[in-house]
């Protein structure tokens, strides 16, 4: 079962017609299995004593409820918009792009997990964890929107009202999903703060508090 | 869904109507072809009905604000929202109409009264499923968030889009509406190879006179009086400091009241 679950990864990084036949099903649980594993490594940085294991268990939870939800919120519009540019028949296989491009983004995170374990390890304080974190967020980001266009490359052959299609997809998915983020804090767990699935404080803008901090920086 | 033309005329009024609307959005019913006789071939009344419920939806989406405020939840918000965004769109049409079908007749478009009727009613239809699509995106930010400031914005920003693409489909419409009149005049058999879509240009259309005349005119009315009816018609969100009221005071405008919004947000 575990080595079916690293082929399937593997099909969805390499793409081409073998790809095509994984199922729904399949391409689900490797978000869910290798989100989860990146989410248990971020939440590991408090260490293991005491309570800090369902940190883990936690941020291991909230991964693959982070990018399903940001996705499931977005997809409305996107049905929408792709109806109104004439792109309704080929839907079924926009989703299946898409779906492809979570498992592909879940697979780089996963990849990268033994870094953030190893950085963990070397006592990074908590603020540079955080960046860091960002970063490797950022790097999987880069990968799957290269998994995004490739996917999408034949669409656009088919149709090249798609290029607009994959550009809105991008800018409604960053922007719910970087709230969404903001929203399920904590994933890393500051050192002094209790354990907690999530903040009682988190229920607000992430980015209104980014413009907070830019305005401290500057004003 | 391509036998959805057939079973055209049966089924539930308000099933059907969510049929008609999926064929505007797809451009199955805006291709040259289907707009031989000069309309949309659309039923206003049963169109309005899914119109209507997918306003009170979206405004479920909107009112989330007011039900997850920091002052307890107002449900007397809920029930007005739900009322009120429904309201806004009709008002705004039943206020605009007689003067958009003046200025169409004036222009020399061929239109008739049933004919705009039509059109604008397919317009609203758009902008109201692209508005609904984009209500769970709003509900979760409005759970979400405790600045009603910004709430406001992300609102009016979400009208705007919605908008914005309905102006689209308005324009292509006007464009093959008078387009598909001249080509009946030159051949009967007007070519419909392309596959439809409700909103981008078709290949060999370059947009015509009287039809950009025609757009930019309603674009001002409507959109004027829209804005200044989605302000009379305020609270939509609802203030969390402030207790709920079905109206607000007849002061200020809709433009100077989003600039003062953007002020207190970045201030």
């Amino acid at each position: 079962m575990r080595w079916t679950l690293f082929h399937q990864a593997d099909l969805v990084l390499r793409g081409g017609a073998e790809r095509d036949g994984l199922t729904w099903r399949s391409r689900l649980a490797v978000v869910i299995v290798f989100g989860m594993f990146y989410g248990a490594v971020m939440g590991s940085y408090g260490g293991l004593d005491a309570d800090r294991p369902w940190q883990m268990l936690y941020s291991a939870l909230k991964m693959p409820l982070l990018l399903s939800a940001a996705f499931l919120l977005s997809l409305p519009t996107f049905f929408v918009l792709n109806t109104l540019l004439g792109l309704r028949s080929d839907f079924p296989r926009v989703v299946r792009a898409l779906v492809s491009t979570q498992a592909g983004l879940t697979v780089v995170l996963a990849s990268l997990a033994p870094i953030t374990a190893f950085a963990y390890i070397s006592g990074i304080d908590y603020q540079p964890a955080i960046l860091f974190n960002a970063l490797m967020f950022g790097a999987a980001s880069l990968a799957a929107q290269g998994l995004l266009r490739r996917e999408y490359r034949a669409l656009i052959a088919r149709n090249p009202a798609h290029r607009a299609m994959l550009r809105a997809w991008l800018v409604v998915y960053v922007f719910v999903g970087v709230q969404m983020g903001w929203v399920l804090r904590p994933f890393i767990g500051a050192p002094g703060r209790p354990v907690q699935f999530f903040r009682e404080d988190s229920w607000s803008n992430a980015y209104l508090a980014v413009w907070d901090l830019v305005w401290s920086v500057v004003g | 869904m391509g036998t959805d033309v057939d079973v055209k005329g049966k089924g539930s009024g308000l099933l059907q109507g969510v049929r008609d609307l999926d064929l505007i959005l797809r451009g199955e019913l805006t291709r040259p072809a289907s707009l031989r006789n000069g309309r949309v071939e659309i039923a206003p009344g049963r169109l309005s009905r899914v119109i209507v419920v997918l306003c009170m939806s979206y405004g479920l989406c909107m009112a989330t604000f007011a039900v997850f405020s920091r002052n307890g939840p107002a449900l007397g918000q809920v029930v007005a929202t739900m009322i009120k965004v429904p309201l806004l769109f009709y008002l705004t049409l039943l206020v605009t109409l007689p003067s958009l079908y003046v200025f169409n007749a004036l222009v020399g478009s061929r239109l008739s009264f049933s004919a705009v009727v039509r059109l604008l009613v397919a317009t609203l239809g758009v902008n109201v499923a692209v508005l609904s699509s984009l209500g769970p995106i709003v509900a979760f930010f409005s759970v979400s968030t405790t600045s009603y400031p910004f709430m406001i914005l992300f609102n009016v920003a979400v009208f705007a889009t919605a908008g914005f693409l309905a102006q689209m489909f308005l324009l292509q419409t006007l464009q093959r509406l008078s387009m598909a009149q001249t080509l009946i005049e030159a051949s009967p058999e007007a070519p419909d190879a392309e596959t439809p879509s409700a909103i981008r240009p078709l290949s060999d259309q370059f947009l015509g006179r009287h039809v950009k005349t025609i757009f930019r005119l309603w674009m001002v009315v409507f959109g004027l009086v829209g804005a200044q009816m989605g302000w009379v018609l305020r609270p939509f969100v609802g203030n969390p400091d402030v207790p709920f009221t079905w109206f607000r005071g007849r002061q200020s405008n809709f433009f100077e009241a989003v600039l003062h919004t953007l002020g207190s947000l970045f201030s």
